[in-house]
């Protein structure tokens, strides 16, 4: 049997790793991919505290971040196809025509 | 009253969305102006449904549903905000070729998306919410589908926005394992019960606060706002500077009015809450010194009000912020229709240098402009000023005078960049010849609309006080 807390501590792990993956890549998707990272992080917490509340009101709550995720990622992807469309690239530092 | 019936507002503006997409199929493109005026007439439905609410009681699905009368107040705010960006957007979108039906459908998503939040005690449907709002912002933000910029606009607000969506999804988890609830009462209940803060809960709170700092685009999480505002089609970026900031702000005010009633001597929250308010007053108006793109100034303008409108928060004081919501919808949006008025098919004046001589040439749109401007710097007879007042009286009788001071100092910087668009419109010769396009009755009643509402905020505020006073007293704690 693994105790609870491990579960706990791998998901503020890959929220952390999700963060730090977001500032240090320098690509749209994978930017967008360790977003996903975060909010699956979420889900692994809100999963974790639900069995250790022995309550079914966190695991519920996973079912809806799961369908926020899938809409994002729709929305999301067709922003990325369009920019690829106009740009021929996708990398973040060449989205720059706008400063100051 | 039973418990659909209450969510029938909600389920009208759903279905006028819907309709408006079916329809957008069958319209041919010189008919598209069809779609707003159906959403104009949805909309009006919907408020005076809302209007009927205002004495009734107000939880329905056990607390998931919560209409008191903060809500509906809010609920006005997005109504009018929305109808005025629906005329203003008539002209506009067929001039700057953004002529999609889906324009006024996305709109109409993110308006329900913002009565979810503010009619919500449960964070988890107020997560739920607020990304209805924000994934339809993003399409919104893109919509000149042609344009780079607008493209630009939307990729980045789509990547910061979901990155401060994960941030409070993870701040949820931590609260709901922290107090055993995703209730705002029931969070705040624990942490009522447990004066000893437990570090999760604390992280848990920062975090979801960090999630909403995005949205209200306060400092240090603002990076994005000016190039979205930039890059967005205008009365989108019109929209943004007052849809989503509003809507953080009521839930931020939800639970701070009571959070703060429970734990006086929190310390660790009011001084995170106290520094963003400061750089965010600073910063936005130092940096909006040097911009010389007109939405950009607007932008940063509307980070510096974000600032102005914590101060209320961290002064426990609800009616001012309400009452400066209310001014900043009307002078914002004032501003944002005359930055709009300035256009011709295909193009946008929105370089300082555009302006020069705009007085004198196109007179009315100047004399407005200049208003919206004044009050927007916070000028005595205008809303602005009055809305400054309350909020800094209120946080001197909280004892919060470094606050003020810093405030105050803030808002007379921004006088100089507010000032300098007048200098440009009415002192300056102008260097290229613009040509605009007027016929457009729609937009000129929203300015006309803005004015009165400036001027009647600034010089007779009592019936909106009147009313402000009663949705705070109200609210249940």
């Amino acid at each position: 049997m693994i105790p609870g807390s491990y579960f706990f501590i791998l998901s503020v792990i890959l929220f952390i790793l999700g963060v730090i993956a977001f500032f240090v890549k320098r690509d749209l998707i994978t930017q967008f991919l360790s977003i996903e990272v975060m909010l699956n992080a979420g889900n692994l917490a809100f999963i974790a505290f639900a069995r250790a509340l022995n309550s079914l009101h966190g695991q519920v709550i996973v079912f809806f971040i799961i369908t926020v995720a899938a809409a994002e990622a729709a929305v999301g992807l067709a922003i990325i196809l369009l920019i690829f469309r106009q740009k021929k690239t996708i990398k973040s530092e060449d989205m720059n025509l706008m400063k100051g | 009253m039973n418990s659909l019936f209450a969510l029938l507002p909600l389920v009208i503006i759903v279905i006028a969305s819907l309709l408006v997409l079916l329809l957008e199929v069958f319209l041919k493109k010189e008919n598209k102006n069809y779609l707003g005026f159906i959403s104009l007439f949805f909309l009006i439905v919907c408020a005076i449904l809302y209007f009927r609410f205002w004495n009734e009681e107000f939880s329905y699905f056990k607390g998931s549903l919560v209409l008191d009368k903060l809500s509906l107040f809010f609920f006005f705010i997005f109504a009018v905000a929305v109808s005025f960006v629906i005329l203003l957007s008539m002209k506009y979108i067929s001039l700057q070729d953004a002529n999609h039906g889906e324009f006024y459908a996305l709109l109409l998503f993110a308006l329900s998306g913002m009565m979810i939040m503010v009619s919500s005690s449960s964070l988890v449907i107020i997560f739920l919410g607020l990304e209805v709002l924000s994934i339809s912002s993003y399409a919104l933000a893109g919509l000149k589908r042609k344009d780079k910029k607008s493209s630009e606009a939307a990729i980045k607000y789509f990547l910061l926005g979901s990155f401060a969506s994960g941030f409070f999804v993870y701040g949820l988890a931590l609260l709901y394992g922290a107090s055993h609830s995703t209730d705002i009462s029931g969070i705040l209940d624990y942490f009522r019960s447990s004066p000893e803060l437990s570090l999760m809960a604390t992280i848990g709170l920062g975090l979801v606060i960090i999630g909403f700092g995005f949205k209200i685009a306060v400092v240090p999480f603002h990076m994005w706002t000016p190039d979205v505002y930039e890059g967005a089609p205008t009365p989108i970026t019109a929209f943004f500077s007052i849809g989503p900031k509003a809507v953080g702000f009521a839930v931020l005010l939800r639970i701070f009015l009571y959070y703060w009633r429970i734990t006086p001597e929190s310390q660790a929250i009011f001084w995170l809450l106290w520094i963003i308010s400061v750089l965010t007053m600073l910063v936005g108006n130092l940096i909006a010194l040097r911009q010389t793109n007109l939405k950009r100034i607007l932008a940063y303008s509307s980070i510096a009000h974000a600032g102005y409108l914590m101060v209320a928060i961290l002064a426990r004081d609800g009616s001012s912020l309400l009452f400066y919501l209310a001014a900043y919808l009307f002078m914002n949006l004032g501003a944002f229709a005359a930055v709009i008025a300035l256009s011709k098919k295909g193009k946008e004046y929105l370089e300082l240098d555009d302006y020069a001589g705009v007085g004198f040439k196109y007179p009315w749109i100047g004399a407005t402009f200049t208003i919206f401007l004044l009050s927007l710097a916070g000028f005595p007879p205008t809303a602005g000023f009055l809305a400054k007042f309350y909020v800094f009286s209120a946080a001197v009788r909280e004892g919060l005078v470094p606050l003020v001071i810093i405030g105050v100092l803030a808002s007379l910087i921004s006088v100089f960049y507010y000032l300098r668009i007048v200098v440009y419109m009415y002192m300056r010769e102008p260097s290229r010849e613009i040509a605009i396009h007027l016929e457009n009755p729609a937009l000129f009643l929203v300015i006309f609309l803005c004015l009165y509402g400036v001027l009647q905020l600034g010089i007779f505020p009592g019936n909106i006080l009147l009313i402000i006073r009663e949705a705070i007293n109200a609210l249940p704690f």
